[in-house]
């Protein structure tokens, strides 16, 4: 085995921005307590639609957040990611802006649904409905889905690879095992992935609506109850560092990234498939050396759907076989909504949150199991339990899968 | 109103990839060679078409979304409740 396949890749600083609390401690707390996020939207009129629920980041002013005036320049989006990256780095004590010869060697994957959709639907409002002349100066800049990452490199001299990685609801979740791919193969030694989203506007909304997939009422992920999924918003970020790096300064380690898969289905836009889901997995266990026993607690993508719940049960039972019985699993969207690209990001810090607290965050608004899913869903009330490996899993639209598997700091 | 029922059928068809003759109003919406996207198009045709708005949800199996006939029935009673 060469060296490069050797390197261990570990995170020492984690930032998240949600719709129950921003900073990882704030937004710990709610997990802990069973706080839902989703509410009746303000931040955009919904009278005509049908949908009129959301997870927003609550009160939110980036002037009040102390941005840099570039972020306040930028889509609430980049904002968000402004906000969970700063978190990231000041946990993890790197010194910032980086010297030359440090910032080439970091990188800053910071992907985005959609990225600055908001700022693209009030220009359209504005040209095409009150025919203003112009858009914002600034409108290109702060609408394309690479300005979150190109914001960030700027801020802290990172001159590495930086890009956004879209893939819908899993881009997260790829953006952070591409950070971990690249520390492993001694591309870079550090770096920022994540993820950011900001999507929620009356248009977006009508698109969403006319898909029929989301819920009116509230997100009840493997319940009987369930008929949908809420947007939400928010931003989960996580820096990433080469462990001998890490071990050499003296960082805290918080938690290790033990292993990474990806798949698509290469079936259906908006139906998953098993063999890609389970396969994402599966893979994902193979590259952290792991069995399924290992594994304490799954941090389900569970968007409350009736077909993906009811698919992941199954790709669990799969994969998991007969350990699936007595593996907890539970779905954070019940508590900080569907936050779409960022989801992924959002839930890591809830998977780190969970192994650094040994406490299994609940599924709430579980009335009873839906049909099918029979699995231990943590119903209602987290509990303490010892967390050492956590599997969390995400799908996106499209059959775009990505699955992560944390364990703890190297001894 | 006598026009609903063709009207909803030409839908169907238009998003079928290979359509039946005749499509009879008892038929299953299941039977139908549609999958839950080509649904959600057909549902957003007809809202169009008529000028209703319909409060289907692919997560839900509801009554109105049984067989072509029900889907007619709910759009006729929703475009009476429009007046």
């Amino acid at each position: 085995m060469s060296d490069q396949q050797t390197k261990r890749v570990v995170i020492t600083g984690m930032g998240v921005v949600s719709s129950i609390g921003t900073g990882a401690d704030s937004f710990w707390s709610s997990i802990r307590a069973g706080k839902c996020g989703i509410g009746d939207a303000k931040t955009y009129d919904t009278e005509d639609l049908q949908i009129k629920i959301a997870g927003e980041v609550q009160g939110f002013d980036p002037k009040e957040e102390g941005l840099s005036k570039q972020f306040l320049m930028a889509d609430r989006y980049s904002q968000f990611a402004g906000i969970a990256a700063r978190e990231a780095v000041e946990q993890s004590g790197i010194e910032m802006p980086l010297a030359p010869e440090d910032g080439i060697r970091c990188a800053a994957i910071i992907g985005s649904g959609v990225g600055g959709i908001n700022t693209l639907e009030n220009s359209y409002h504005a040209l095409f409905e009150l025919k203003k002349r112009a858009t914002h100066p600034l409108t290109l800049i702060k609408t394309i889905s690479s300005s979150a990452p190109a914001h960030i490199s700027i801020e802290y001299g990172i001159t590495g690879p930086c890009f956004g990685v879209v893939s819908a609801c899993s881009t997260a979740t790829h953006s952070i095992g591409l950070v971990y791919n690249m520390i492993k193969q001694g591309v870079i030694d550090f770096g920022l992935g994540g993820a950011a989203e900001a999507s929620l506007a009356w248009g977006t909304t009508r698109a969403w609506q006319g898909m029929r997939v989301l819920s009116p009422v509230g997100l009840y992920p493997f319940s009987k109850h369930r008929n949908g999924t809420v947007l939400a918003e928010g931003a989960g970020i996580l820096m990433l560092e080469e462990y001998e790096r890490a071990k050499a300064r003296g960082a805290n380690i918080l938690a290790e990234i033990k292993g990474f898969g990806m798949t698509a289905d290469a079936a259906d836009m908006v139906n998953p498939s098993i063999d890609g889901t389970s396969g994402a997995m599966e893979m994902a266990l193979k590259d952290a050396d792991l069995s399924p026993v290992d594994i304490d607690y799954i941090n389900a993508h569970g968007t409350a759907t009736m077909v993906n719940d009811i698919n992941e049960t199954r790709s669990i039972k799969r994969v998991f076989g007969n350990a699936a019985k007595d593996t907890p699993v539970s779905s954070t969207k019940s508590m900080h909504g569907h936050a779409l690209g960022a989801g992924g990001g959002i839930e890591a810090v809830a998977c780190i949150k969970a192994m650094e607290d040994n406490y299994l965050p609940p599924t709430i608004g579980f009335d009873e199991p839906g049909d099918e899913c029979d699995l231990d869903y943590i119903p209602n009330k987290g509990r303490e339990a010892s967390v050492n490996h956590v599997m969390s899993n995400s799908f996106a639209f499209g059959g775009l899968n990505a699955v992560l598997v944390f364990g703890p700091a190297p001894a | 109103m006598e026009d609903v029922a063709p009207k909803i059928i030409d839908i169907l068809k238009k998003n079928m990839k290979e359509p039946p003759e005749t499509i009879p109003l008892d038929t299953p919406l299941s039977e139908l060679d549609i999958e839950s996207l080509d649904l959600a198009v057909i549902v957003f045709d007809i809202e169009d078409t008529f000028g209703i708005e319909i409060p289907y949800n692919a997560n839900e199996e509801v009554e109105d979304f049984k067989t072509v006939g029900s889907v007619v029935d709910k759009v006729k009673e929703l475009m009476s409740a429009n007046g």
